[in-house]
């Protein structure tokens, strides 16, 4: 029983706002913060996003980081986040030994690079932003922030990368490489994955329907989201109240296409057992499935076939999010997960919004409003791009 | 038609970045997807672009995608009716 | 049940050992071979790019249609690795990876920042991420093992060889396949020489004795496999890895100290650094040396592999041969003569003296 693995704090920033009591509101409230465009420049002004509501600068103000110095966005709404995580879980004050910094992000500083990338090739004007590119730079910006850290390093698996991040911090307090770890993901909007996933004709031009007939796509989002682990023991010691157990968690690859889920969720299907296994829970057990579930054709119709193939024809409760926050990819892991720790220690369901008929040749379908219910067990999924798929399950403190 | 089927098939080959195939490996008439150059779904969106930028024609669904990229001919006719540049 | 699986895990973690079962690598020395150990190429320019074998023999020319340099060369290292090793089951594939695919980053940005947001091509998008590498290589050998992928600078290549290792340890996998991948393309070369990264003239004798900062650009597919049964090609031990951050000099000497007696091991043979002709970086490492292995032999490897943020991943793979053919050969000692009957290396790295690692090998 020592080795049990508990969540003693948690920070998040997205489209709802900062904090988990902003985004706890806004869920039971089931407002979205899919809208018009406000920061991108870009010619696709008609695609909504939810943007985090506050300016690089509001940002450094919140955290009396000087105007002047060069941070790139996705790093500063990393700081936010993680702040709240470790004052939850009292680090600084009652610091653990070693802690471990574990971040997911995929598009780094592009969101600069893009703005300065003729100056980067044909002048000096902004060369100081040629070395914050690089997915690791704004780790160690936040890593750099807090100094705390004993060991860091940045996940990169798309749209997974956060849950993929708590899994290895779980790995590394497991094997006794660290006492505790930060691990989630942040993730700012960038011109060049807006175009990206433009690209692929996934982006709906209104609010997302995941797991809706009619769904015509994803949202694109942005935000950070941490959690803090250690063993149960550890936070006693520290003296600090568990919010949850992680209970189990699996990463296996669908190894299909590099932009498609296999037609039987294969990956899908064998993150969610490997998660139950881990935790050695059966399928039963699980209250309520926090799901990927992005509103694009393929993602809703094969995690509804994998979650039919768990969980057999009495599937529980399962919602997806994306409605609320938009897609924040390298985030959802984390964002999500906060999400569904807010729903267990509270005991809802949060609400698929914007559902309007169940897929053709699917028999499942989300939960579509708000609902009060007693929960142990949650699940929380999250896909990426190059059938990089994840599963964790977070427990009630028994 | 049959300059805008060459056209067409050394546009493809660039775009899909096919190496080491000729415009007389293709079969004018055999499909696209599937079996014949065996392309997915990536292919189609490549074609969908190409279409676009090459000949101002905007195919802003998949399966409209399917219809025309049946085969090289399918595709050169529908070109040719509705091209805009 | 789940409590029997558990105790299992815990019995064997502390005495299962590990094996670096083959490695593979595609640089800016001939692919796919050891002629770099007694025929080394010694680079002369600031730049080289790797030099490319045939990949026809891996992958035919449609399967590769959409593929950058940097897949290919991911696909041709972790097929020869896979192969030396005869895996046939492969639990887990986990790349780093310091700056992912390059080259289709550049064509997707760079079109939409001189062409606008019109027309560009899907292809570039998908083939842009990180983790493109792990899941083209999954894809390709149709494995759904675990799969992940690391981007942390110069540390990437020695996160991926951690994951791997503690998952063996807990018992989660029983092999892996690990690889350091990093391409440089012209426009990147550039944009990093701005910052300081490179030397306008190279030698051997300008990196050893270098008093300014700057090194030369290579580029690295490195891949390595691991497994818990030794065979008789296994070349050598992968004893344990430890990454620290911005460490004092008590905790440095405390993972040494730890590391050395988890591995049951006395005495250090040599050490291999990074070093690489950046004098900024090279004082660190000949601070370390000075500091916790005064009397060790040195060796290097960044002498002819070249700078890039995952060149360790040529530290640990230069050192498992080394150790497996029982010889340091010249032009890999950084001082002093070649290093006969070598049993132990202490491959030691650091990124801009923030993240560093320790990676402890041994003989079989």
């Amino acid at each position: 029983m020592s080795e049990k693995l508990v969540v003693t704090g948690m920070g998040v920033i997205s489209g709802l706002g900062k904090g988990k009591d902003a985004t706890l509101a806004a869920l039971l409230a089931e407002k979205s913060a899919v809208g018009a465009i406000k920061y991108i420049q870009t010619m696709h002004n008609d695609i909504p996003v939810s943007e985090v509501p506050f300016s690089d600068s509001e940002m450094k103000q919140m955290l009396n980081i000087p105007e002047e110095q060069l941070i790139t966005r996705t790093p500063l709404m990393g700081i936010v986040a993680a702040q709240e995580a470790i004052q939850q879980a009292k680090l600084s004050e009652n610091k653990p030994k070693r802690i471990a910094f574990i971040n997911g992000t995929t598009v780094g500083g592009m969101e600069k690079s893009e703005q300065f990338y003729i100056d980067f090739l044909e002048n000096d004007s902004h060369s100081q932003y040629i070395a914050a590119h690089d997915c690791g730079a704004g780790t160690d910006d936040i890593a750099d922030y807090f100094g705390m850290f004993d060991v860091t390093t940045t996940i990169s698996t798309a749209c997974s990368s956060a849950i993929n991040a708590l899994i290895i911090g779980a790995n590394l307090i497991k094997a006794g490489k660290v006492d505790a770890a930060v691990v989630g993901g942040t993730e700012c909007l960038s011109k060049f994955h807006l175009n990206g996933f433009n690209t692929l004709m996934i982006l709906d031009r209104e609010v997302c329907k995941p797991f809706s007939q009619n769904r015509a796509g994803l949202n694109l989002g942005e935000g950070a989201a941490y959690l803090v682990l250690e063993k149960a023991n550890d936070a006693t010691q520290r003296g600090v109240t568990p919010l949850c157990e992680l209970s189990g968690y699996a990463n296996f690859c669908d190894a299909f296409h590099q932009t498609a889920t296999s037609p039987n969720g294969q990956g899908p299907f064998l993150a969610m057992q490997g998660a139950l296994q881990d935790a050695g829970l059966l399928p039963k057990d699980i209250d309520y499935i926090s799901a990927h579930g992005t509103g694009t054709g393929n993602n809703d119709e094969t995690e509804s076939i994998a979650i039919t193939r768990v969980f057999g024809e009495q599937t529980p409760d399962f919602s997806s999010t994306k409605a609320f926050t938009g897609h924040t990819t390298s985030a959802a892991g984390s964002v999500e997960s906060v999400i569904s720790i807010l729903a267990l220690q509270n005991n809802f369901v949060p609400a698929n919004l914007n559902f309007a008929e169940r897929i053709e040749n699917i028999t499942i379908q989300p939960n579509t409003k708000t609902k009060k219910k007693q929960m142990s067990h949650i699940m929380n999924n999250s896909f990426g791009f190059g059938g990089n798929d994840s599963s964790c399950i977070f427990s009630k403190i028994q | 038609m049959e300059e805008l089927i060459l056209e067409l098939k050394k546009e493809i080959i660039e775009v899909l970045n096919l190496e080491e195939i000729t415009p007389e490996d293709i079969d004018t008439d055999a499909p696209l997807f599937g079996e014949g150059l065996g392309l997915d779904s990536i292919d189609a969106l490549e074609l969908m672009m190409l279409m676009q930028k090459n000949y101002g024609i905007k195919v802003d669904n998949s399966e409209k995608g399917k219809e025309i990229f049946k085969s090289i001919r399918v595709m050169a006719e529908f070109i040719s009716n509705n091209r805009t540049k | 049940m789940v409590a029997m699986t558990l105790l299992v895990y815990s019995q064997k973690f502390n005495n299962m050992e590990i094996f670096i079962q083959s490695a593979a690598q595609i640089s800016i020395q001939n692919p796919l071979c050891e002629d770099w150990f007694e025929n080394p190429i010694i680079p002369t320019l600031p730049y080289n790019r790797s030099i490319e074998p045939d990949y026809k023999q891996f992958i035919s020319p449609i399967a590769s249609r959409r593929m950058g340099k940097l897949i290919k060369r991911a696909i041709a290292t972790s097929l020869s690795a896979l192969k030396q090793a005869e895996i046939q089951e492969l639990d887990a594939i986990i790349t780093g990876t310091g700056l992912g695919c390059v080259e289709n980053t550049e064509k997707f940005l760079s079109a939409m920042v001189k062409e606008g947001e019109e027309f560009l091509q899907p292809t570039f998008f998908m083939q842009s991420t990180h983790n493109t590498i792990s899941s083209q290589v999954a894809l390709f050998l149709k494995c759904n093992g675990y799969n992940c992928t690391y981007s942390h600078r110069g540390t990437s290549f020695e996160s991926a060889l951690s994951d791997a290792f503690i998952q063996m340890k807990l018992g989660k996998i029983k092999n892996a396949l690990v690889s350091g991948q990093d391409e440089m393309t012209p426009d990147y070369f550039n944009m990093l020489g701005k910052i300081g990264y490179w030397k306008n003239e190279i030698s051997t004798d300008i990196l050893r004795n270098s008093n300014t900062n700057g090194s030369f650009a290579g580029e690295c597919s490195a891949a390595i496999t691991l497994a818990t049964e030794p065979k008789e090609q296994s070349l050598c031990k992968l004893q344990d890895i430890e990454l620290l951050y911005k460490p004092s000099k008590e905790r440095m000497q405390q993972a040494i100290t730890n590391l050395m007696e988890q591995a049951n091991i006395s005495s250090i043979d040599a050490i291999m650094l990074g070093l690489s002709g950046d004098k900024k970086n090279d004082d660190i490492y000949k601070e370390f040396a000075q500091t916790f292995f005064a009397d060790k032999p040195i060796c290097w490897y960044k002498n002819i592999f070249g700078e890039s943020f995952t060149a360790p991943s040529f530290g640990v793979y230069t050192a498992a041969t080394c150790l497996k053919r029982g010889i340091v050969p010249q032009h890999l000692c950084y001082n002093g003569q070649n290093i006969q009957d070598i049993r132990t290396i202490l491959v030691y790295n650091h990124f801009q003296n923030k993240d560093h690692s320790l990676i402890l090998l041994s003989k079989c």
